[in-house]
């Protein structure tokens, strides 16, 4: 097994990469948002933060995913660092699984770190801790990697900028796609319905991902709803990566 | 049957060409067949093709036709790479990792064991003469000192046999010395090796034999003294003689090109140079040197390539 060492390798490239001044400003956002809300209920306060928290959250990581995701192997590629790689006894995919492990990882600690100041905000205005907010964040952490996963497939067929559209562009339908399935559903003689449908099971289901709302207001979870999307998001997970590494076994390395 | 360290077969490979572009083949119908242990240069001007068929052979590359064997493996495996050495045209290397840290990581692809590991890279430091910059940041490398790194991490997994695309450029007197220095060493080694270059002077010294290739297209190959041993030789007389003298040597006009006092002629065998010294030292000239002059590779380069 070769992959490991990539994977470590690209940890240590990505960590250095923003990802601390990341965190300082998310916490620095957090802090900056308590004190302008500081007069209001505590329940209030406390509800707002989380919100806040949990969907910056899931934006800093989706933005990291994306540009660090797409830079990942065009990079590699672009200033030739593949050469000295690919030409030793290692198969290809295990490059780009080491690839995206090593980020991966790094988005591990990136969110667990944001986690970490999440609680510590909350704690300083609720005097407890909210062990809730972990099930939505490990949702939010299998949609980054879903994304990054995209940005690996779109960059290894495009260019980098048509990559990050089409990457934004599936996340951005992933979270809509409940609503065409609804549209579908109380409109079942449109005409496009065949394409909405075609959307709706090619594009993952983001939204089976999304706790944030459950979480913050406290509402009744669908039974399993962690686990199931867990498992959701590593098939479709497995399949985008697979599907990339066909694609990357037969590239040439110009 | 035998089994060549490389060996190409038909090996052909198109450039899909971009939008609107068309296709580009950069190799068309090549067969290589270097037995191990063999030094063997492989020269051709810019743009021949030398890198493309490096990164097919390296994997690099997917031929459109054609295959290539390596030590009897079929490329197309990743095994087929655990006993070779490569180091790239202009390698580029991690920024931020250090030369230790670089060859550490080549070392786990290798799959070697860390003690291993740290054994090889204290020797190659030293033998790529890298000493005292292995542990800063590659960031700050010159291109030499990258083609240094470069070679240390060929030879990270002891190679038998190694291919290296422009081992010689990019360096200062020094680096070239040292670099083949290190080359002639290798082939000291019994190692097989497979050196593109389009400065000849680098295969006259230490190549066993040379593949030309233009265009794609190998135009010839052979052992260093078949492609020398056709050359026609000339000899070269550098000589001043008072004006008066100068009837006596019967000379013809264009063999004569002077230069302030001193004439320079030519003539095509040892005879008739020793008739002309002899005349001029009869006639009060003086000899300042007098050169044989092999064809080189340059020239048979030339004139393979413009033939
Ligand atoms: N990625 C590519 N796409 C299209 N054409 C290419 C590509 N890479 C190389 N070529 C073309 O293939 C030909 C051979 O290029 P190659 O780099 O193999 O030459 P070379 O012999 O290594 O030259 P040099 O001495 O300059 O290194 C060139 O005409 C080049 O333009
Ligand atoms: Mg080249």
């Amino acid at each position: 097994m070769k992959w490991p060492a990539i994977a470590s390798l690209t940890y240590k490239e990505t960590i250095r990469n923003r990802i601390l001044i990341n965190i300082l400003l998310f916490a620095v956002a957090l802090i900056a948002l308590s004190l302008i809300i500081g007069d209001w209920s505590l329940g209030e306060q406390a509800k707002v933060i989380k919100d806040f928290g949990l969907s910056a959250m899931s934006l800093f990581g989706l933005l990291i995913a994306l540009f660090i995701g797409i830079r990942l192997m065009v990079q590699e590629l672009e200033q030739r660092t593949i050469y000295l790689v690919a030409s030793k006894p290692v198969r290809r995919w295990e490059i780009l699984f080491g690839k995206f492990a090593g980020l991966s990882l790094t988005l591990l600690l990136n969110v667990i770190l944001m986690l970490l100041a999440l609680w510590a905000v909350d704690w300083i205005i609720e005097k407890r801790i909210d062990f809730e907010l972990a099930a939505a964040v490990v949702l939010i952490y299998v949609e980054i990697l879903l994304i990054v996963a995209f940005a690996l497939f779109f960059s290894s067929l495009m260019s980098p900028t048509l990559a990050a559209v089409a990457t934004l562009a599936v996340f951005i339908a992933g979270h809509l796609s409940p609503i065409l399935r609804d549209y579908v559903q109380l409109h079942p003689g449109s005409g496009l319905k065949k394409l909405y449908l075609a959307i709706y099971y090619i594009i993952p289901n983001l939204e089976n991902l999304n706790l944030k709302m459950a979480v913050v207001e406290h509402l009744e979870r669908p039974p399993h709803a962690v686990g199931m999307g867990i498992l959701y998001g590593l098939l479709y997970l497995s399949f985008v990566l697979t599907a990339t590494c066909m694609i990357f076994e037969k590239k040439d390395l110009k | 049957m035998t089994c060549f360290a490389i060996q190409t077969n038909r090996l052909r490979k198109v450039y899909q060409g971009e939008l609107g572009q068309k296709d580009y083949v950069g190799l068309e119908g090549l067969d290589l067949e270097i037995p191990a242990g063999e030094v063997f240069a492989f020269l051709g001007p810019n743009g021949a093709g030398k890198t493309t068929t490096i990164k097919v052979l390296m994997r690099l590359l997917r031929p459109s036709s054609g295959s290539v064997m390596i030590n009897g493996v079929s490329n197309t495996q990743h095994q087929s790479m655990e006993r070779v050495g490569y180091l790239s045209e202009q390698p580029n290397i991690y920024g931020y990792l250090t030369a230790r840290e670089f060859l550490d990581f080549i070392g786990k692809l290798f799959g070697l064991a860390p003690s291993v590991r740290r054994k090889r890279i204290d020797g190659l430091i030293g033998l790529v003469g890298l000493k005292d910059r292995d542990r800063t940041l590659i960031r700050g490398f010159s291109r030499g000192m990258t083609q240094r790194l470069g070679m240390a991490q060929a030879l990270m997994n002891e190679p038998d046999i190694l291919i290296l695309d422009e081992p010689l450029s990019n360096l200062d007197p020094v680096g070239r010395k040292d670099m083949r220095d290190i080359i002639l060493s290798l082939k000291a080694q019994k190692k097989t090796l497979f050196f593109s270059s389009h400065i000849l002077h680098d295969a006259e010294i230490v190549a066993d034999r040379v593949g030309i290739l233009d265009h794609g297209r190998l135009v010839q190959t052979g052992t260093m003294q078949e492609l020398m041993g056709s050359g026609l030789k000339t000899i070269e007389i550098i000589y001043s003689i008072p004006e008066a003298g100068e009837s006596v040597l019967g000379l013809s006009r264009e063999r004569i090109v002077r230069q302030g006092d001193r004439t320079l002629t030519w003539t095509e065998n040892m005879e008739s140079a020793q008739e002309i010294l002899g005349k001029l030292l009869k006639n009060g000239g003086k000899v300042f040197s007098v050169t044989p002059q092999r064809q080189s590779l340059e020239d048979l380069f030339i004139s393979r390539i413009r033939g």
